[in-house]
């Protein structure tokens, strides 16, 4: 059989050579059918084979070699193609009207697609080429590539680097500020939102406006972030394969005293507040350390950074996808691998990695099946896997140990000396009892596996209801989504030696061993285990269809979600979170040029009590389009498009506690309460478990509501820009808060809470986009955007405070209150004739930080810490960029800042890794000293009344490390975040092997960063001694075949 | 047409939403825990009583107690670099002692919990009839227990804060704002109600507890010492008629000190003498009786002078013996701060191991409370005729006659030599014995008995940072004989149940009762001599009348009503050192000011030869003015209620 397959299809191919013979040649216009303008760039081919031409600038093509009994195929992007037999024309005339069903220049809105210019909501659609950075996390793109996005970084920790976003900034104190992230519908979480890689998104908008987000009801209040992946193409298979590498160093790093200053600075600390105090240091160690040629082993000057972190760090990506398909069924399938790994150091003697190294794999399927000519299933399949393994308490940690352990009490480790011959473990140094930090000895003790997976299973079912009535459209799907994640922590316990006796003259030395508990195996524990199983389903039905000039369209949904939790931890927390609600849409335009919307969600909850289950969430919208008047005709040569459009309505916010806080209108009540547990007995052996309130029974409690309005404008000019300018205003009333005027007389164990607190916020979101083609060759773009947001409270219970600046309402949500720092104390006497400062509880006097009595009590308390400095979230940010492409090259630069944000140094001594916590005051904890604070502070010799750092302190000093104006500091700034160079192979060259498009890039990101802040990157803001955010450089290819 | 069927699609589709409801109807019908529940069966109500008793003060837990590290009585080393906090003795509470009270951040601040623990025996006292499975008798009982809770939690408001709202019935939970917004009850008021509490309580209570697991239960003898105790606190001149608070008026004008003629004052002195009566007698009926050496003797065969020493530190801290009639079993539930904690780490380590885990000896005696222990005559060093008054440093060697209580042939200070018992079992310091770190207790030689080498250089001295002695002086007293470093860094504890309340202290009561209402020479004088006379005998010194008579410069002191307050007052200074009663005592005979101004003093712990050791140093000053009395009501706590005022001076 194949045989004969092979020799007819032989026969036609010679048939189609002689048929060759008769041709001619044919030429013809194809024109837009709505506008009436020549076409550039619609594709003329002979139907049934690849040959063909594009039409010109002017709409025109020439076509030889076209027999009578050809086919022509007029197509073009968005248009319906249209089919012509040529039989004796030679001049072709066509009109390629819009193709309804096939929006390419539409918008992805909530459950659907909207034709851009009828859009009324506030939709910001991104183009997925910006979101490509060099790293394996999506979150990092977003600020200032996204017009209303609120994002900034904290941690350059691979695995813990997901920025923090909020769509147009926080307009609640609630719980949950985050906005609702839907990947092809499905509710994920940020973390999914990092993994994914944005060479499978199709599209990715931001749903920022109250009709953008009606539709999900109690659950868009905060924004929505809609993302859908490629699915499959009818055509031959593309392959698309990419490969990148990068490596990666801090942007900047922390830098410390050096060791002989830190411990003159340590005994300065001790002797300047307490002159018999016994010092830390002898002057024989100091001395003895500064020396070039001292014995490191006995007089060690630790250079922890140095030693436990590389200079930088390496990671690779690899996606590669296959997309087609044809009548029957279309694909999309692609999988991806990303590993990324940390900057510390491994030691080679133990046979683990102790490094950061994350891997992430993807997989995807995206099935399209034609049923029917009216009935279409998709399936689609995804997995991701992440699997890290890194240090015990990660990489945050380590970079906080390494400046809260002592530099010069012991060395890292001890090599064997004779009488520790035959020894196999690591001889690591401590001092003491053993209990000093030795950040060498946690790095290499052990590791931490964690592992991710989530498999995703979704069905989709769409079906033409035209038989019913034409444009009526149903489609139902229903997805399965499980996450399961585990740790595991495998450690030794660390055997610490310390100098036993030491002869400075023979320079013989021995160690010993301090504790007897270390271990030379690895021990076992068990960390978090999270296994969630997510179920969500939905049904839309769809009614799209013009009369005349009326465009109408309604839309119904219903939607079903459930999510359980293993491992919840209690039963109100193992109970299932559910959410049902039906929205719809109701559109209608007019001849192009007016628009109206309605929009609504209804809601339900399992969290809230049946009577106040069910929420209804309205919106209006409408929009002008006023350059499709024709009065606005002769303009649009100069503007092409002029929209305005507004809307108002109201969504909600049902996640308004943690969740073990989550039925509130229930009592949670804890039968067996360890923590009021009674003891009783001879030996104090019989006990009974306490029976506690943690939350008191109230039914009223419901969602936040918030009202929101949008008023905006689209301009187009010359083809070329492309302006979107919005203005919003948000009103947040019932948000849920803690009341503040419940006295402690009443004896309640728990809190009372209510829907209390009101905020509003407003803003501006703006972006531009402008592209030229100057030639064939040569084009240029530049895109800028910026996000404006400012919120304040309005109802804030607390206390009615003498002192009116105490007071929230008026104020961010997101500022902070603290002292007025004057200056530092010139000396003690003026100490003891200021105002009281003794409510820290610290002894104060010279070269202490004074502050303002502002209430004029003679006390500094808390009466007198005012609102100072602006928000901790920032309240602007801006991105802007070019690029320019020639021939092959292209180039671009982009650059993004935030402005409007404070951020206060943590100089308390304060110090738990495990909770991100760390001061950054000397010598408390053995804590090292920035170089910073060594170059510039208070000293008996040199008494700088302004100096960075106040008198030094061994112990802590509450007075100096209150929040005030004396820690504050501008958090804007304004980087080069992304710079690239591309070059794309010729066409001519690649095509011989099959190749469409070639491309190799370099990238460098964050390359540069102004600030006025110097001593770590402004970005962690308060965070400094975090893992630092690294700049990276990229390099990368990647190729698509046909 | 269409359109009609268009709208039946619809109709379908929200016909489901019908059910929805039913979908979102995830809490399973009264499957969830509601506190009512706690009372629906005996084995759950009994877990609701402890509730109640599980916001009982921690007594002797030095991150519970308001009284321990919070006085003048134990200084902790300043600035102590913490960094174990679980296993350490965190030295919150210590800030206080050192004048950083505040009103915006109040230390030891237990307003809220003992209000919840009110709430909590009020919600027991309504609910405890419903229980099916419970005899009437019992839920008499655990309803007088509760209400003997609640008494107890508004005394130690009380003892705290001074007057404060009294909760006669908690409120509901949607009471109205007017409500809730209490104003403080006068003092006066709020001792009548804890009082009429307690009687309330008292008939229903047993005599003894039911067997040794529910030691540590209220018993009808605790609640009638409770009672005497806080007679003897209304009648004190802090609470009773005080002239100093008189200022402290309420919005509505209500002064919470009333002020009072001196036959009122001396009614609730009268009043003290039948509680104290009453308790003693219930202590009677349930057969406690003064801890002696009895016990003790027929276990170990020692030497006189180590019998007596034992008997005294037992007499405190052996468990449950018969002078015990509080004892409180309550701990933290993660054991911070607790008896045993304080012991590993505070201990002088006496092993021959080294200790990573124990033995920083941070925790020091201030002088003046050395100073305070009577002279083997049992007198004030500075009324003894053989004592030419207090000196801290002349030196001198020890010699065989003083082998059991002082190493033999170290060189110490001589006001270290010839004093009462007390002193040697309840201190320890340089060139002292301590009894305990060895396993034989029986015909010790004194060489045999580790003593305190806490000199710089020394095994129990100054060894860097936060290891070392603070004063020189170790309160011994709470470290049981049983305490020992056992190996390399473990250590054995002794777990005593607080002595909240012993016979001794009901004893000195009972005598300032008698001396305050009738001075020393009225009705009840035999009472007041007896009372004192067997705690002097137990502790090994003359009785009042010999001592004063034979070896003072002031004899027949006790004859006046003011020399008997004094003898009465420094016996229970001394008495009762380290049990937390001083901090109370002396603010309630308004002595604080003096006490406090004498400043804290110690050796020159850095010293190394006692020339330069016995240098008496100070280590910190104190100040105590009208504020001091009472702690400060959280600031935030008036922005709350602005109907409750501020204590005075914060």
């Amino acid at each position: 059989m194949p045989v004969k397959k092979i020799v007819l299809s032989l026969f036609f191919v010679l048939a189609t050579l002689t048929a060759m013979a008769q041709t001619k040649t044919v030429k013809g216009i194809v024109y837009e059918d709505e506008t009436g303008e020549p076409m550039i760039g619609a594709a003329v081919t002979i139907a049934g084979t690849t040959k063909g031409v594009a039409t010109n600038a002017d709409g025109s093509f020439t076509l030889a070699g076209v027999k009578p009994s050809d086919n022509l195929k007029f197509e073009a992007m968005g248009k319906v193609a249209q089919i012509v037999k040529v039989g004796d024309m030679t001049n072709f005339i066509i009109k390629l009207s819009d193709d309804k069903n096939q929006l390419e220049d539409a918008v992805v809105v909530a459950f659907g697609k909207q034709k851009k210019e009828s859009v009324i909501g506030s939709v910001t659609a991104i183009d997925v080429q910006t979101l490509k950075v060099p790293s394996s996390n999506l979150t990092t793109a977003l600020a200032g590539n996204v017009a209303g996005i609120i994002a900034y970084q904290r941690s350059g920790e691979p695995g813990q680097d997901n920025a923090d976003f909020f769509v147009r900034g926080i307009t609640t104190f609630g719980a949950n500020t985050s906005p609702l992230i839907l990947i092809d519908n499905i509710e994920l979480t940020s973390t999914d939102l990092a993994r994914l890689q944005p060479d499978d998104i199709e599209s990715f908008s931001i749903m920022k406006d109250a009709t953008a987000t009606a539709l999900y009801g109690a659950r868009g209040a905060n924004g929505v972030i809609y993302v859908t992946t490629k699915r499959g193409q009818e055509g031959p298979a593309k392959i698309f394969a990419r490969v990148e590498t990068s490596i990666s160093s801090p942007t900047s790093t922390v830098e410390l005293a050096d060791p002989v200053t830190y411990m003159k600075s340590y005994n300065e600390a001790i002797s300047t507040r307490d002159p018999l105090g016994e010092l830390m240091y002898s002057y024989d160690k100091i001395e003895q350390t500064g020396k070039p040629g001292a014995n490191r082993l006995i007089y060690p000057a630790n250079d922890w950074y140095d030693m436990l972190f590389k200079k930088y760090s390496t990671a690779y990506r690899a996606n590669v996808s296959a997309r087609g398909g044809g009548k029957v069924a279309t694909y999309y399938v692609t999988g991806g691998f990303t590993q990324d790994t940390g900057i510390l150091k491994v030691d080679k003697r133990n046979s683990f990695n102790n490094n950061i190294d994350q891997k992430t794999y993807t997989l995807r399927s995206n099935v399209d099946i034609n049923i029917t000519p009216t009935t279409k299933l998709a399936v689609r399949l995804t997995g991701n896997f992440t699997d890290y393994t890194g240090p015990l308490n990660g990489g945050d940690a380590v970079y906080k140990q390494v400046v809260h352990s002592d530099p010069v009490l012991f060395p890292a480790y001890y090599p064997a000396d004779d009488d520790h011959v035959g020894i196999q473990h690591i001889m690591f140094g401590n001092y003491d009892d053993g209990s000093y930090s030795n950040p060498y000895a946690d790095l290499v003790r052990g590791y931490k596996d964690t592992q991710r997976s989530q498999m995703i299973a979704a069905v989709e079912l769409n079906q033409d209801l035209d038989f019913i009535t034409k444009g009526l459209h149903f489609m139902t799907l229903f997805n399965l989504t499980r996450l399961s994640y585990y740790q595991v922590y495998r450690q030794f316990h660390p055997f610490y030696y310390t100098l036993d006796r030491y002869d400075s003259y023979t320079g013989e030395y021995h160690v010993q061993r301090i504790n007897d508990n270390g271990t030379d195996y690895l021990s076992y524990s068990e960390g978090d285990k999270t296994i969630t199983n997510t179920m969500y389903s939905e049904s839309r039905l769809n009614w799209a269809r013009e009369f005349g000039r009326s465009d109408v369209s309604g839309l119904l949904v219903l939607t079903a979600r459930e999510q359980l939790n293993a491992n919840a931890g209690s039963l109100q927390k193992s109970l299932p979170s559910r959410n049902a609600g039906l929205s719809g849409r109701f559109t209608y335009g007019w001849d192009k040029r007016y628009f109206a919307e309605f929009n609504f969600g209804y809601n339900g909850s399992e969290r809230f009590h049946k009577s106040h289950r069910w929420g209804f969430f309205p919106s209006v919208g409408a929009a002008w389009m006023i350059s499709n008047e024709k009065f606005f005709k002769p303009l649009t040569n100069v503007v092409n498009n002029l929209k305005f459009r507004a809307s108002y309505g109201l969504v909600g916010n049902d996640n308004i506690g943690s969740s073990s806080n989550r039925f509130y209108y229930l009592s949670e009540t804890n039968m067996t309460s360890a923590a009021r547990r009674a003891y009783f007995g001879e030996f104090q052996g019989v006990s009974y478990d306490g029976i506690s309130v943690s939350r008191y029974a109230n039914e009223a409690i419901t969602w936040e509501k918030s009202y929101k309005s949008n008023f905006a404008v689209e301009l187009g000019l010359f083809k070329k820009l492309d302006i979107i300018a919005e203005y919003f205003t948000e009103h947040r009333t019932d948000i849920f808060m803690t009341r503040a005027d419940i006295p402690e007389t009443m004896g309640l164990e728990a809190a009372i809470s209510a829907n209390i607190g009101e905020a509003k916020a407003h803003g501006v979101d703006i972006q531009a986009d402008y592209k030229q083609v100057w030639s064939k060759d040569f084009w240029t773009s530049a895109r800028g955007n910026f996000t404006y947001s400012t919120s304040s409270y309005l109802k804030y219970e607390e206390p009615e405070y003498a002192e009116s600046y105490r007071q929230h309402v008026g104020y961010s949500l997101k500022q902070t209150w603290g002292y007025i720092a004057e200056r530092l104390f010139i000396d003690d006497e003026e100490a003891a004739n200021s105002p009281s400062q003794a409510a820290f509880g610290s002894q104060y006097g010279g070269g202490d930080i004074k502050y303002t009595d502002v209430n004029g009590d003679g006390i500094i308390n808390e009466a007198d810490m005012v609102p100072i400095g602006l928000p901790t979230t920032p309240e602007i940010i801006y991105g802007f960029g070019a690029s320019l492409g020639w021939k092959g090259f292209d180039f671009s630069v982009f650059f993004q800042g935030l402005a409007n944000e404070s951020f206060w140094i943590d100089a308390s001594t304060n110090y738990n890794p495990s909770k991100n916590i760390a001061g950054t005051a000397p010598f408390v904890h053995n804590t090292q000293l920035l170089k910073a604070y060594a170059d510039s502070h208070w000293s008996e010799d040199n008494r700088d009344i302004y100096a960075l750092w106040p008198r030094y302190s061994a112990y802590s000093n509450t007075n100096n490390s209150a929040t005030s104006t004396w820690w504050m500091r501008d958090g804007a700034f304004l980087r080069l975040k992304q710079l690239e160079i591309g070059y794309t192979l010729p066409f001519k060259l690649t095509e011989k092997w099959r190749i469409e498009s070639a491309r190799v890039y370099f990238q460098g990101n964050n390359m540069l960063c102004w600030s006025r802040f110097k001593l770590w990157d402004p970005e962690l803001a308060g965070s400094g001694l975090n893992y630092p955010i690294q700049r990276t450089f990229n390099i990368g290819f990647h190729v698509t075949f046909k | 047409m269409n359109v009609l069927k268009c709208f039946a699609l619809a109709a379908v589709v929200l016909s489901t939403t019908v059910s929805c409801n039913k979908y979102l109807d995830v809490v399973p019908d009264d499957g969830v825990a509601r506190i009512d529940m706690a009372f629906n069966l005996r084995s759950s109500a009994i877990r609701y009583l402890g509730t109640c008793y599980s916001y009982m003060p921690v007594d002797g837990n030095v991150i519970h107690d308001s009284a321990m590290l919070t006085g003048d009585e134990l200084w902790d080393l300043v600035g102590r670099i913490v960094s174990n906090t679980n296993a350490r003795v965190p030295n919150g509470y210590f800030q206080i002692a050192r004048g950083f009270q505040s009103a915006s951040n109040v230390r030891a601040n237990d307003w809220a919990d003992m209000y919840k623990g009110i709430r909590c025996c009020d919600i027991l006292v309504e609910n405890i009839d419903r229980v099916p499975d419970m005899t009437l008798q019992e839920k008499m009982q655990w309803k007088a227990e509760a209400t003997f809770l609640k008494a107890y939690y508004h005394f130690h408001l009380v003892r705290k804060w001074g007057p404060v709202p009294i909760i006669r019935e908690s409120l509901p939970i949607d009471s109205d704002m007017e409500a809730v917004r209490m104003y403080r009850d006068n003092i006066d008021d709020c001792f009548d109600y804890i009082i009429s509490l307690l009687d309330q309580a008292m008939e229903n209570l047993p005599v003894t507890v039911q067997s040794n697991d529910e030691l540590g239960r209220i018993t009808r003898p605790i609640c009638a010492a409770l009672k005497a105790r806080v007679a003897v606190y209304a009648a004190s001149p802090l609470f009773n008629g005080n002239e100093e608070e008189a200022t402290l008026v309420d919005d509505r004008g209500i002064q919470l000190f009333p002020s009072k003629t001196e036959e009122e004052k001396l009614e609730r002195w009268k009043y003290a003498v039948t509680a104290c009566q009453e308790a003693i007698a219930a202590a009677q009926q349930a057969n406690f009786q003064l801890f002696d050496r009895t016990t003790i003797a027929s276990n170990f065969r020692m030497c006189d002078s180590l019998l007596t020493d034992m008997t005294l530190r037992c007499a405190f801290n052996l468990r449950w013996n018969q002078e015990l009639i509080w004892g409180n079993t309550q701990r933290d539930v993660n054991n911070y701060g607790s008896i045993q904690a304080f012991q590993q780490w505070t201990m002088p380590n006496m092993s021959e191991y080294s200790h990573s885990t124990g033995g920083y000896r941070f925790v020091g005696v201030p002088m003046k409370i050395v100073d305070q222990f009577y002279t083997n005559h049992g007198l004030p060093i500075e009324n003894d005729l053989s004592w030419s008054g207090v000196n801290t440093q002349a030196l001198r060697r020890v010699t065989s006659e003083y082998n059991y209580y002082l190493e033999e042939g170290y060189t110490t200070v001589a006001q270290n030599f010839d004093r009462e018992p007390r002193f040697y079992a309840f201190l320890g310091f340089d060139g002292g014995k301590w009894l305990g770190q060895i396993s034989n207790y029986n015909d010790l030689q004194p060489s045999d008995i580790p003593f305190i080498d806490c000199r710089n250089g020394g095994a129990q001295g100054k060894s860097g940072g936060e290891v070392g002695p603070v004063t020189g002086y170790f309160a011994k007293k709470l470290y049981p004989f049983q305490c020992m470093f056992t190996g390399q860094n473990s250590f054995s504890s002794y777990w005593f149940p607080w002595p909240t309340m012993r016979l001794t202290d009901l004893y000195l009561l009972y005598a300032e009762a008698i001396n305050e209402a009738e001075g020393p020479n009225g009705p009840h004088r035999d009472d007041l001599f007896a009372c004192l006379d067997a705690i002097r005998s137990r502790a090994g010194i003359p009785d009042v009348k010999t001592a004063w008579d034979t070896y003072s410069n002031n004899p027949g002191y006790y004859n006046s009503q003011y020399g008997m307050r004094a003898i009465i007052h420094r016996e229970r200074l001394i008495e009762l050192c380290f049990e937390s009663q001083r901090f109370w005592d002396i603010r309630r005979w308004k002595e604080a000011p003096q006490e406090y101004s004498k400043g804290i003093y110690g050796y020159t712990v850095t010293g190394s030869s006692p020339e330069d050791y016995y240098v008496k140093n100070l280590v910190a000053t104190q100040t105590f003015g009208l504020k001091d009395y009472f702690w400060p009501i959280y600031t935030s706590y008036i922005y709350k209620n602005p109907n409750l005022v501020q204590n005075l001076g914060w």
